[in-house]
């Protein structure tokens, strides 16, 4: 029995909306045909079961592509990132457009807005329905090469700003590419404004030969925001691959990373905290696939949730035959600090060759009362007991970050989040 | 300084009784000793004092500086000088030891209406009381206890006792795991806290750290009640002759 689902008013209008034109006319058909087939991804798809797009993106949120927010909102949005002391370079984008005016282009790193890159610049991406959707409808993004061997004054960051003015969507796509021998840190900041609006950003990584690459996220959008991501990234032979992702923003929140292994003796470390409260909702996914021998993966996620949030993290490592002497371990740990947030866990290894080392585990848990009584026998105040505990569970998440001035800025914002918290 | 009155105390999911009708007074600049078997209640008694969960108090009262000590949250006993040393001190993972030190003291300070110490101030001030106790940089550089041997975790508790300046300090086992060499740089510890303005209660199993610490009075805990009260002689009346006739 085939069950056709009727459309949702959402689906509606990314169909309505859809025009095949421009130089990638083909590009953005074939994607737009791979979205409809599945349409939202729904909870009775395996992997989508916790996050139900069909139910999260009830209203329609046609794509568009410019703003309507005026110069003042903007700013202050730009203005709001956390790291504007920290950042040596920044590019920024406004509801899925490169905005030359507020962005500051670093010296050393080969740069194109989306629109200006050609189509070959374009992987073809994975088979997931959201990539396929935000290749159907990209509007712009960075295209990023860093040069072989270079070595430029990082971090640069790519701000995305959404300001909720409209209740749209806004599709955003960016190519980094590492060539042989190259480094560099990359910052990822996503701002939001009030207003609901859905903000689908796929980010596309290739780590050349010895090359290395530190990129970190961090997630501040709206909170009536939908987040969607996507991060393919691919790794070369001894590459070298670190990944911090904070989740702070947002109404609901799927953000996918799938990591491959091409070549030996690459590593990837993947972690990321969730600072989430009220009604919000953050699922991670990462597929990590071990294509070739001798390479390591790392994965930590600490998950913080209060009121009524709800914590996803979905870790899926796969060791093809020829991938002797892999090395993966994968954890998950959740902080629940009331009675109503939640947390799911599903770990998964595929496991195909014989000669490996994996493994995966995952708490979940409240504050421990035992230490919470010893901070509070040496005349610690509750709250700031509690603060100080919460803080250093998530900051354990924090330490794979290898920049002081960058761990600080993510300390910081826990603080920042844990002072609202006791305020609130 | 600590006046505690026909004390009863149960565990708060077992309807059993720990300490049954405990009458304890110490005075300021007195240094008592707690003895007893396993199981008398001494550990039960430390906690209620510092108001550890858990515990209820059925009957009776205790009185800290004319106050109902009861009647206080675990914070505001520590604020208002009640130490205790824990006989299994608590790893914290994550929390910086030095962090935890300077946010207990500065908010004790502020609880009391006295000004934050400075960071320098305090660096020093933590400086020259590790060094007394053989607490090295590294330690202090750690998450809380983490990793700390058995010994470690001791002298780290005399450090913190030293750094807060408590006027009522409760010794919890202080002697359990440690060797000798070890004991004496933690009495010697105790020992220069020893002042007019403040009281000690020092609970122990063993007569050997009374050799180090030498209290003005010494009380043998059995079933929940102090049996019998003596002078420090009674310690090595105790060390002889065992707990077999207090036994319950």
């Amino acid at each position: 029995m085939t069950v056709t689902l009727m459309k949702t008013p959402a689906e509606a209008a990314f169909a309505d909306a859809f025009k095949a034109g421009g130089p990638l006319a083909q590009v953005r058909k074939t994607a737009f045909e791979q979205f409809a087939e599945t349409g939202l991804p729904h909870r009775r798809m395996e992997d989508w079961k916790w996050t139900d797009l069909r139910q999260i993106i009830s209203k329609a949120l046609p794509p568009a592509a410019r703003t309507k927010a005026d110069a003042k909102a903007i700013d202050a949005l730009v203005a709001a990132t956390p790291f504007a002391d920290v950042a040596k370079g920044r590019l920024v984008f406004v509801d899925g457009q490169y905005d030359a005016g507020r962005s500051a282009v670093p010296a050393g790193v080969e740069f194109a807005t989306l629109a200006e890159a050609g189509s070959d610049r374009l992987a073809a991406g994975s088979t997931d329905p959201i990539a396929a959707l935000n290749l159907a409808f990209m509007s712009d993004g960075a295209v990023l090469t860093f040069k072989a061997g270079s070595n430029v004054d990082t971090p640069l960051e790519l701000l995305f700003v959404t300001t909720g003015a409209e209740a749209a969507s806004y599709a955003s796509r960016n190519v980094i590419v590492l060539e042989q021998g190259a480094s560099a840190t990359l910052i990822e900041t996503h701002i939001g404004g009030e207003g609901e609006y859905l903000h689908n950003a796929v980010t596309q990584i290739h780590v050349g030969e010895n090359a290395r690459l530190d990129r970190i996220k961090v997630q501040e959008e709206g909170l009536e925001g939908i987040h969607l991501s996507n991060t393919e990234v691919h790794l070369a032979a001894s590459s070298h691959f670190k990944d911090f992702t904070l989740t702070m923003g947002g109404r609901a929140t799927r953000q996918q990373g799938f990591i491959t292994f091409d070549g030996e003796a690459a590593e990837s470390h993947v972690s990321g905290a969730y600072l989430l409260t009220g009604k919000q909702h953050c699922d991670t996914r990462l597929v990590i696939d071990h294509a070739v021998p001798q390479c390591l993966s790392r994965e930590l996620f600490k998950c913080v949730m209060d009121g009524a949030a709800r914590g996803v993290f979905q870790g899926k490592a796969i060791v093809r035959r020829d991938a002797q002497k892999t090395d993966g371990n994968q954890s998950s740990h959740a902080l629940l600090l009331s009675d109503e947030a939640e947390f799911d866990a599903k770990p998964e290894l595929e496991i195909y060759a014989d000669d490996v080392v994996c493994g995966h585990g995952a708490t979940s848990g409240d504050l421990d009362e035992n230490h919470l009584f010893y901070l509070k026998a040496r005349g610690i105040p509750e709250q700031t007991a509690k603060s100080m505990l919460i803080g250093a569970f998530a900051a354990e998440a924090f330490d794979d970050v290898e920049s002081d001035a960058i761990r600080g800025v993510l300390t910081g914002l826990a603080e920042g989040w844990l002072e609202r918290r006791k305020g609130a | 300084m600590l006046e505690i009155k026909n004390l009863h105390v149960k565990l708060e999911e077992e309807d059993k009784e720990i300490i049954k009708g405990l009458d304890l007074t110490i005075n300021a600049g007195e240094v008592h000793a707690i003895m007893g078997p396993n199981g008398s209640g001494k550990s039960t008694l430390s906690y209620v004092l510092a108001g550890r969960p858990g515990y209820e108090v059925t009957d009776g009262s205790v009185t800290y500086k004319g106050e109902d000590l009861l009647e206080m949250e675990v914070d505001e006993r520590a604020a208002a000088g009640v130490f205790l040393a824990f006989q299994y001190p608590i790893e914290i993972p994550g929390v910086a030891t030095m962090q935890f030190l300077k946010v207990a003291l500065n908010s004790q300070r502020k609880a009391r209406g006295e000004p934050d110490l400075s960071t320098p101030d305090f660096m020093r001030l933590v400086r020259e009381k590790a060094d007394k106790l053989n607490v090295t940089q590294d330690m202090l550089k750690r998450p809380v206890n983490v990793g700390f041997s058995g010994g470690e975790k001791k002298r780290a508790e005399i450090l913190q006792m030293a750094v807060l300046e408590p006027s009522l300090c409760v010794l919890d086992e202080t002697d359990s795991g440690l060797d000798i060499d070890a004991l004496r740089v933690v009495a010697e510890g105790v020992n220069a806290l020893r002042s007019p303005d403040r009281a000690m209660l020092v609970i122990t199993h063993y007569q050997r750290l009374l050799d180090y610490i030498v209290p003005d009075k010494v009380h043998v805990m059995s079933a929940g009640k102090i049996v019998k009260s003596g002078g420090k002689e009674l310690a090595l009346e105790l060390e002889k002759e065992g707990y077999a006739a207090y036994a319950a």
